[in-house]
């Protein structure tokens, strides 16, 4: 009698400490993050990013996303995550005019909810994650597409989603710039492959035969690139047109070689995704950010500024043939 | 013997939810929650509303279904923003709106039933047509910045349940759950769509039959813009994207037959509810939303199968 | 017969005359169109599609439809990619596209013969199927960067004549010998007008299916094929909607979705004219945004011509009878 009581109250100890174990393990606080898009290499370095800081960082990384890029299922995937019990979720807006909804629940239920990637601005999101400044990435695709063109000719833009705030965000200050600063260069109205490249194929093509002094072509959103890059290289005008694009060292790589491209411009998508995650713990924390935070496991400090709530990465990287090869994303 | 496939499609489909909401009963207990409940109805609306159209269209038969119901969503979402922004009040802009989707989906009609024109077609050009022009008119961008109080019926819910649900979707599904049981105008309308000649020849005016549905497809795809334009404050030109095969996915997992004369509003909003719920619950388990157009598919494929099976079972 | 059914009785004459209206209109607002460079491109651009819609057109011919076609190049594609990525020799890198379709193909066929599913139904269904197995095979990522081992198979010209060019003219030739000669190409046409009757006159309606969806899925798999050899690069969205555009070039084309008739020729020069609209609208500088409203205005536009010309479709009242 007396060993079967010692058996059985080592046993219920054992099954406390077990359920008590499962309960630390499950009350590792969620972060989320949801891409405009799954299945593109862009976000998916993110993803990676975003796994790597959760490792680190001690926190469980939610990554989940529509198949379309498609506000409405963002947003009911936002809106599911919320409903789950996450602790902090940050999204790469699709439709800033369409988040508030959210917004709103999150603020309700002490979730926090902030961007990434892309932003709401006039939204109440906690922070925006933000790779590099919007406008910074217009200025300088142009500044250095211009420099290599001799400040005059024609250049035609390709862009992906008619409908993505961010791509339409960027081609603004890019006309802006070329407007103030470069008035011998003519920027053509962009044209919209959706996402394939054989659509941003045809249309660079196009664009090529339809302007044949064209001196560069800009392709706008990474699933553009390889298109565009293809289209410069078949029709033999590498040295001609210069392409250029927001595409990764790894897809451009081959066209960087070959001249097809001049020169990429990109951040590292996935320590913006890395970024994001810490981004997270830091707002489930309650800690505020400072005007330069050093970050475990980035290189380079990263800025926050307080009146925009705007955090930023870090300037754009300009990629070219000489630099391309030190980066494996 | 057809109610009797109505009913087993209808349970099949049953078996399947509720196969579905044990999983996630064991494996995402956050389903079961009220938020999760009204998030479901929710999102829900938008399909729920084209759908009852397009079951509508498939069942007056002779190959209907539209395949512009995307586009229509679309566009009257997009012609409701502009009226609100140019000062309309919003309850002629919804009307207007409204209307407009009708004459869409009348056009449709029109060109099916006058011009005797395959439905499959037509509304492939027209789904090209009006979702083009959505696209063309915005140059891809939303229509932004509607005033708050306008979200009120996109937004807002009452006792767990989204006021769109209460004031548009249940009401109407209703009424033409009732219009098709209950009413002559319900037998005609199975009447047309299991033999058109048969009708033809009784006296039954088909083609207004047809032109009617059509054009309350287009209505009620423009009551799914407004819900649309409530909810998020802004109208997208791509906001009714997919919404045609899921539609008709929903229309044929929910027991109608393609070819038209049997089926219901019922089994179609069971199907909604079942997709919407099983989208909902896949994303608590972190299951990709991919695997979800796998997963109905397969579904589709096999409710049909389990018909045929049956049907070749059961003595002549 | 009246001038109207002379003219737009045959339909390759109608779009043959639209297709040189537009070429006309178009070299007159920018020079640069009918140039052999031009002309080329356009050509090259139209490969998968005039490969898809020449399947289409004969699963059209049924009465049937294929809704999956994109999810199928996207599959077929993905393996082509693969297999050049992994270095296997030129014969396996050819073949496993067709290869891989045909079977796809089957599939519906199976599906629709022995399932007895209606072919929207099974189409529709397959079509979720393939893009969630499309999703999983590329695990998230695409395929890039491939090396431009295939060029030649795409890229050369004979005399002046792209290779690609021949491959469309081989395929097409070959569907307009089997429907208009061989046994099979009279039961294609009969089971689509009639499947009925066809089936009292002794022809084998489930064999006849067979063949025109594992015809539709070789080739899309030759389609998946050139499309890798071209653009080196296969991404999620891969194929896509393709059947739609593929329906609309064949009904474009004189095909009637009841089934019973093919016009291959039609076909080809309803997609050549949706590209011809395509590119000219880009040269004239009118935002591709537009696109997809002259598609659907085109395609309304046929049919109401159609009707006009008083051709209203002899199927109609024939699949009315059969219902």
């Amino acid at each position: 009698m007396r060993r079967k009581n010692r058996w059985s109250a080592c046993f219920s100890a054992g099954l406390m400490l077990f359920t008590a174990g499962i309960g630390l393990a499950q009350s590792k606080p969620k972060v989320a993050f949801v891409p405009q898009i799954v299945g593109i290499p862009y976000f998916n370095a993110m993803e990676g990013g975003g796994k790597d800081a959760a490792e680190k960082f001690g926190v469980e990384f939610v990554y989940t996303g529509p198949t379309d890029t498609n506000p409405a299922e963002q947003l009911r995937i936002v809106n599911g995550l919320i409903d789950q019990g996450v602790s902090a979720v940050s999204l790469s807006v699709l439709d800033a005019s369409s988040i508030d909804p959210v917004m709103k629940k999150a603020k309700e239920k002490g979730v926090k909810i902030f961007t990434s990637d892309s932003d709401a601005p006039k939204s109440e999101r906690e922070v925006y994650v933000a790779q590099a400044l919007d406008q910074d990435l217009g200025y300088t695709i142009i500044d250095e597409l211009a420099k290599r063109i001799g400040e005059q000719g024609t250049i035609g833009i390709v862009s992906g989603e008619a409908t993505a705030t961010n791509l339409n965000t960027w081609i603004g200050f890019m006309q802006q710039r070329a407007k103030e600063k470069y008035p011998k260069i003519t920027l053509l109205q962009p044209q919209f492959a959706g996402g394939t490249a054989q659509r941003a194929f045809q249309l660079a093509t196009d664009l090529m035969t339809a302007h044949p002094d064209l001196k560069g072509l800009i392709a706008v959103a990474s699933t553009t690139c390889p298109g565009v890059a293809q289209a410069i290289e078949s029709a033999g005008k590498i040295g001609k047109v210069i392409g250029t694009g927001y595409g990764s060292p790894n897809t451009v790589r081959a066209y960087l070689k070959s001249g097809a491209f001049g020169f990429s411009v990109l951040w590292n998508p996935r320590d913006l995704g890395y970024l994001t995650v810490w981004v997270g713990k830091q707002l489930i924390d309650g800690k505020p950010f400072a005007e330069s935070n050093t970050v475990p496991g980035l290189d380079q400090p990263v800025k926050y500024d307080a009146a925009t709530k705007v955090l930023l990465l870090g300037p754009p990287t300009v990629f070219t043939k000489e630099n391309v090869d030190q980066y494996k994303f | 013997m057809t109610t009797a496939f109505k009913q087993i499609r209808f349970s099949g489909l049953l078996v399947l939810w509720l196969i579905a909401l044990m999983v996630f009963a064991v494996r995402a207990p956050a389903f079961f929650t009220l938020a999760n409940f009204t998030s479901v109805l929710q999102f829900s609306t938008l399909l729920a509303l084209v759908t009852l159209g397009q079951t509508l269209v498939i069942l007056t038969g002779g190959g209907g279904i539209d395949l512009s119901v995307g586009g229509i969503v679309s566009l009257s979402g997009l012609a409701i923003a502009s009226l609100i922004k140019a000062g309309t009040p919003a309850l002629i802009a919804g009307i207007a709106g409204v209307v407009f989707g009708g004459i869409l989906g009348s056009i449709n009609g029109f060109l099916i039933t006058r011009l005797r024109l395959l439905p499959l077609i037509v509304t492939l050009g027209t789904y090209y047509a009006y979702n083009g022009l959505a696209l063309a008119l915005t140059g891809g961008a939303p229509i932004s910045g509607l005033p708050a109080s306008f979200g009120l019926l996109g937004q807002d819910a009452v006792l767990a349940i989204p006021l769109h649900t209460w004031f548009l979707v249940a009401p109407i599904f209703l009424v033409m759950l009732f219009t098709l049981n209950q009413t002559p105008l319900g037998r005609w309308i199975y009447a047309v769509g299991s033999n058109e000649k048969a009708a033809r020849l009784v006296g039954l005016p088909v083609d207004a039959i047809r032109l009617g549905a059509y054009a309350l497809s287009g209505v009620l795809a423009a009551l799914a813009g407004l819900v649309a334009d409530s909810w998020l404050l802004s109208a997208r030109p791509n906001i009714g994207d997919n919404l045609e095969l899921l539609s008709l996915t929903a229309t044929l997992l929910g027991g109608t037959s393609i070819f038209g004369g049997s089926g219901g509003f019922a089994g179609s909003l069971v199907a909604v509810l079942f997709f919407t719920s099983l989208q909902a619950g896949l994303q608590m388990l972190n299951v990709n939303s991919i695997w979800q157009l796998g997963l109905v598919g397969m579904f589709l494929i096999g409710s049909v199968l389990m018909d045929r099976m049956i049907r070749t079972a059961e003595p002549k | 017969m009246n001038w109207k059914q002379w003219l737009f009785g045959r339909r390759e004459l109608t779009l043959a005359l639209a297709c040189v209206a537009v070429a006309v209109f178009f070299q007159f607002l920018s020079p640069y169109f009918l140039t052999a460079d031009n002309l080329t491109t356009i050509l090259r651009n139209s490969v998968e599609l005039l490969l898809v819609s020449l399947g289409i057109t004969f699963v059209l011919a049924t009465a049937g439809i294929d809704i999956a076609v994109g999810g199928a190049l996207g599959i077929c594609a993905i393996f082509v990619g693969w297999s050049v990525q992994g270095g296997w020799p030129l014969a396996v890198v050819v073949l496993i596209g067709p290869l891989i379709g045909t079977g796809l193909g089957l599939v519906s066929a199976t599906l629709i013969v022995q399932g007895k599913i209606p072919p929207i139904i099974a189409t529709l269904g397959l079509f979720g199927v393939y893009r969630a197995a499309i999703f999983l095979l590329l695990g998230g990522s695409w395929i890039s960067g491939l090396p431009d081992t295939l060029g030649p198979v795409v890229n050369t010209t004979i005399a002046g004549i792209p290779l690609t060019a021949i491959y469309i003219l081989f395929f097409y030739f070959l569907g307009w010998v089997v429907i208009r000669w061989v046994p099979l190409g009279i039961a294609i046409r009969a089971t689509g007008g009639n499947e009925r009757a066809a089936r009292l006159s002794g022809i084998s309606i489930g064999g006849t299916k067979f063949f025109v969806y594992g015809f539709t899925g070789l080739l899309v798999g030759f389609a998946a094929f050139l499309y890798v050899a071209r653009y080196r690069n296969v991404e999620t969205s891969t194929g896509g909607l393709i059947a739609l555009d593929a329906i609309v070039a064949s009904v474009l084309g004189g095909t009637s979705v009841l089934g019973g008739k093919a016009n291959l020729l039609g076909t080809m020069f309803g997609v050549l004219l949706v590209r011809l609209l395509q590119n000219g609208f880009v040269l004239i500088g009118v935002p591709s945004l537009w696109e997809q409203v002259i598609t659907g205005a085109l395609l309304i536009g046929v049919l109401i011509l159609d009707a006009w010309a008083e051709r209203r479709s002899p199927n109609y009242t024939r699949w009315l009878a059969t219902r």
